[in-house]
């Protein structure tokens, strides 16, 4: 038998859980493949808390994407475009780099991003390193190989969709 | 390591341009990581004439990582936590370039005043009202702007009228109102808290 968030208000329900908090085991539960059919979501992924003393059970589901270190987020560009930026010489007096205020030296250089702003090297691939986008125009920089399946688009409403995927169910099964 | 030398020419150039803008930022104490910006209520919209202060903490990482900024005045508005003065916006979380300034921020800022996003609330409550019921919205915007926003404009002796005829001591409220240089809010707060 199972019961829904909705009956923890039940007395026989909330002395059951109080029971749990000492001997709480938990593992794993691999979700079945079927309940994802032609679904292109993340499998969710979960684990179980089993009370030993009458076999009652929590069951916390959450997604893969819950991960935090898989949130929506920036991604920074890769090294091969960061090293492929061209540096190129400043001719032109009283020009200053966007990142650090800073003015660019007469005769120095200036590394110039594929949209062509150009920002001192260590500002900007610090930057890029972080963020794979031009500060100025957000021009988008390509980013490492593999991470690109995850969120090299800023598509927003995918982004919402995540978010929704985040939430966490909790069931309650009880056996009696 | 906090990148001083940007900071200090933002300040400089926001505050040469004070007369233009309306916004000013000044330091809270000795150290640049803790600041005070300032920004007038946008003409037309409910928070019209108040003054906003907002608090900005500056991470190390800046301007590699957005300004922490939040409302230490109180605000009706959607996208503006009214308890704690979060500020649900875009560029000062995975928006934030560091092209961008204290001041162009705090100009983004302003512009949200005028232009609420009700279906991405900071404040749930507010942006309810806002989206069923847009004249109490405004009317609570505009009282709250009345009440909060427009301390820091009113003169010592006003603060402190103000203060007696709420029921405290008016030698209590000069000193408290000194100890908190002169913020009304804050003082109301200690006077409050006993």
């Amino acid at each position: 038998m199972s019961s829904s968030e909705a009956e923890m208000g039940d007395d026989q329900t909330n002395r059951g859980f109080s029971m749990f908090l000492p001997v709480i085991l938990g593992f794993n539960i691999a979700s079945s493949p079927q309940s994802q059919e032609g679904d292109n979501r993340t499998v969710p992924e979960g684990f179980a808390l089993i009370n030993p003393l009458d076999g009652e059970m929590i069951v916390i589901e959450g997604t893969g994407t819950f991960d935090p270190s898989n949130r929506e987020g920036p991604l920074p560009a890769s090294k091969a475009s960061i090293e492929a930026m061209p540096a190129v010489k400043v001719i032109e007096e009283g020009l200053e780099c966007s990142i650090c205020l800073g003015d660019f030296e007469v005769g120095g250089e200036a590394k110039e991003m594929p949209c062509k702003h150009r920002f001192h090297s260590g500002c900007i691939e610090k930057w890029l390193g972080i963020h794979g986008s031009c500060p100025v125009c957000r021009y988008k920089m390509p980013v490492d190989e593999g991470e690109s399946g995850k969120g090299s688009d800023g598509d927003e409403r995918e982004n919402i969709g995540r978010r929704v995927e985040g939430e966490i169910r909790i069931s309650f099964f009880f056996e009696n | 390591m906090l990148d001083l030398a940007r900071v200090q020419k933002e300040l400089q150039e926001c505050n040469k341009q004070i007369d233009v803008s309306g916004i000013s930022i000044k330091p809270k104490g000795d150290r640049l990581t803790h600041l005070t910006g300032t920004i007038p209520g946008p003409l037309g919209t409910p928070y019209e004439s108040g003054t906003f202060n907002i608090d900005i903490v500056l991470p190390d990482g800046y301007p590699f990582e957005p300004p922490r900024m939040q409302f230490a005045t109180k605000v009706w508005h959607p996208n503006i936590s009214s308890q704690s003065g979060a500020i649900c916006l875009d560029i000062l979380k995975d928006q934030w370039s560091p092209a961008l300034t204290l001041k162009t921020a705090l100009l983004s800022v302003q512009a949200l005043l005028s232009a609420p996003e009700p279906d991405d609330p900071q404040d749930a409550v507010v942006a309810q009202q806002y989206l069923r019921d847009y004249q109490t919205f405004a009317g609570t915007a505009r009282y709250w702007t009345e009440t909060f926003a427009r301390s820091s404009a009113l003169g010592v002796e006003e603060k402190v009228q103000k203060l007696v005829e709420m029921g405290f001591p008016e030698a209590l409220v000069r000193s408290t109102l000194e100890s908190v240089g002169g913020d009304e809010n804050m003082a109301l707060e200690k006077l409050c808290s006993g």
